[in-house]
């Protein structure tokens, strides 16, 4: 018990010269490093449940583009007072969806399948 | 207080006589700085762009001005293909094969990689359109116009039984669209921006990627220009040259031109080609709160097998935005492909919703379809 309190006690002597040195936005950089959120609002093109992934169409006037999202485990999908699954989706739903950037490419973190006045 | 009279007088003289507004002229009643915008934002419209400053590889103009001149802002003789696919009741507009709008010219260095002179026509396509490069006067007044304007003309169910079902079209985000020959985009400034991209694949903040070809990237060293080729203050600056291009004055009409007049709203066109609109709040004074001739109620109509070419988004083949009817003097074509020669093909080409209003007018005596067509002449 005593050799356990002690190990402690090195510890955090050994680690305060490393905390207070460090840069002031040193705690953002780790704790608080989730990659920042972007937003899409377009057409879906294709759904594939299987592998995950949401193809949407975008872009601005008469230049469109296709963007290709990955869902996660954690990907909330949500729809007027339901929550669909991702096979739910179809071509033509318009959604909004919230993504990060990662190496894997784009992320999804919510999906809300949007209620678009007589289409 | 014998003044006050000939004060009055002399106003009155003076708007009397103001000249009339031509096409290409800016909006009266801009502040000094606004049409210093106007000014600069036209030298952006005329330039020539080249790869070395942002053109291609694929592209249809080298500038804005080379569709809409004479003079700028104004129709030309250009005539573009677009493509989608229509799977009822969803549209494709074919994004991943590099969009709805086909560019039909490469620069030489993509010419040297792919061998091609033109944008692949996409495989998936189910229909092809040709599009004529209309007039963009009185765009910005169009733009001001307030959705909930717009909706109120809206009657997707025809509940008042006329036979005419306008509704609005909705762009890839869910908004309401009023540009473009089928109403698909919703604002005039997206359709600027997006008109960089598309028509002369010059990237911008806005749309700051090239398009690719037929969905596959751009071989690498085709496009020296670095992204985005022009910056905010271009796109701003070309934005204000076309928010601020006034609807050129009516002509003058006679007796007969007076009488045209009333027919065309007496057998029914004016249920789409809505006579005046008005504009809501704009920070540009010239342009907020105004009532002005529009001739349109930037909603889809279905206008029959006859005219059917693509879908986009909510647009269905045959569904076609009301055109606005401005500058007509000037036109040499109508009609969103410009198979209309003469205004009475124009009218006579009308399905759909637009039949009943066709019929009326080909009842018509002659004399009163030549006198509904001065009225036309006239705008």
């Amino acid at each position: 018990m005593r050799r356990t309190i002690r190990t402690a006690v090195l510890t955090a002597i050994l680690l305060v010269p490393l905390v207070i040195s460090a840069p002031a936005d040193w705690g953002t950089l780790t704790s608080a490093q989730p990659a920042p959120s972007y937003t899409y609002q377009g057409t879906v093109r294709a759904v594939n449940a299987r592998a995950g992934t949401l193809e949407l169409i975008t872009g601005v006037g008469m230049s469109l583009r296709v963007v290709r999202l990955k869902t996660a485990p954690t990907t909330r999908l949500v729809a007027a007072g339901a929550s669909p699954r991702l096979a739910d989706l179809k071509p033509g739903d318009v959604v909004r969806a919230e993504y990060r950037r990662t190496a894997a490419g784009l992320v999804a973190d919510r999906v809300e399948k949007l209620e678009v006045g007589a289409r | 207080m014998t003044r006050a009279p000939v004060v009055v007088a002399v106003l009155l003289l003076a708007v009397a006589c103001q000249k009339p507004v031509q096409p290409g002229d800016p909006l009266r009643g801009l502040s000094r700085a606004e049409r210093d915008r106007f000014d600069r934002g036209k030298v952006v419209f005329d330039s020539v762009f080249t790869p070395e400053t942002g053109l291609g590889p694929l592209f249809n103009a080298t500038g804005c001005g080379e569709c809409h001149e004479n003079p700028a802002g104004g129709r030309g003789d250009e005539v573009e293909v677009h493509a989608t696919a229509f799977h009822a009741p969803v549209c494709d507009p074919l994004a991943q094969e590099g969009g709805p709008v086909i560019q039909q010219h490469t620069t030489p260095l993509l010419k040297q990689a792919l061998g091609i002179d033109q944008e692949p026509f996409p495989a998936s396509a189910t229909a092809r359109a040709m599009r004529t490069s209309p007039v963009i006067f009185g765009r910005g007044l169009l733009d001001l116009v307030p959705d909930s304007v717009l909706l109120t003309y809206a009657d997707p169910d025809d509940r008042n039984h006329d036979g005419v079902r306008g509704r609005p079209n909705r762009f890839v985000d869910g908004r309401i669209g009023r540009f473009g020959r089928k109403g698909f985009v919703p604002t005039l400034r997206e359709f600027n921006a997006g008109a960089f991209a598309a028509e002369m694949s010059v990237t911008n903040p806005q749309q700051p990627t090239e398009e690719d070809v037929g969905g596959k990237p751009l071989p690498v060293g085709v496009d020296p220009a670095p992204d985005p080729e022009i910056n905010q203050e271009q796109l701003d600056l070309t934005d204000d040259f076309v928010r601020f291009l006034a609807p050129p004055t009516p002509l003058k009409v006679g007796k007969d031109g007076r009488r045209g007049r009333d027919l065309f709203s007496q057998i029914g066109c004016t249920t789409c080609h809505i006579p005046t609109l008005r504009t809501g709040y704009s920070p540009v004074q010239t342009l907020s709160n105004r009532e002005f001739a529009a001739y349109t109620d930037l909603l889809l109509h279905d206008m029959g097998p006859d005219l059917a070419d693509i879908c986009l988004g909510a647009a269905t083949p045959a569904d076609f935005r009301t055109e606005p009817l401005l500058d007509l003097r000037g036109a040499e074509h109508f009609l969103h492909d410009g198979r209309a020669t003469t205004l009475e093909q124009a009218i006579e080409l009308h399905g759909g919703e637009g039949s009943g209003a066709r019929g009326r007018f080909k009842a018509l005596a002659a004399a009163d379809r030549a006198a509904l067509v001065a009225f036309l002449k006239s705008l």
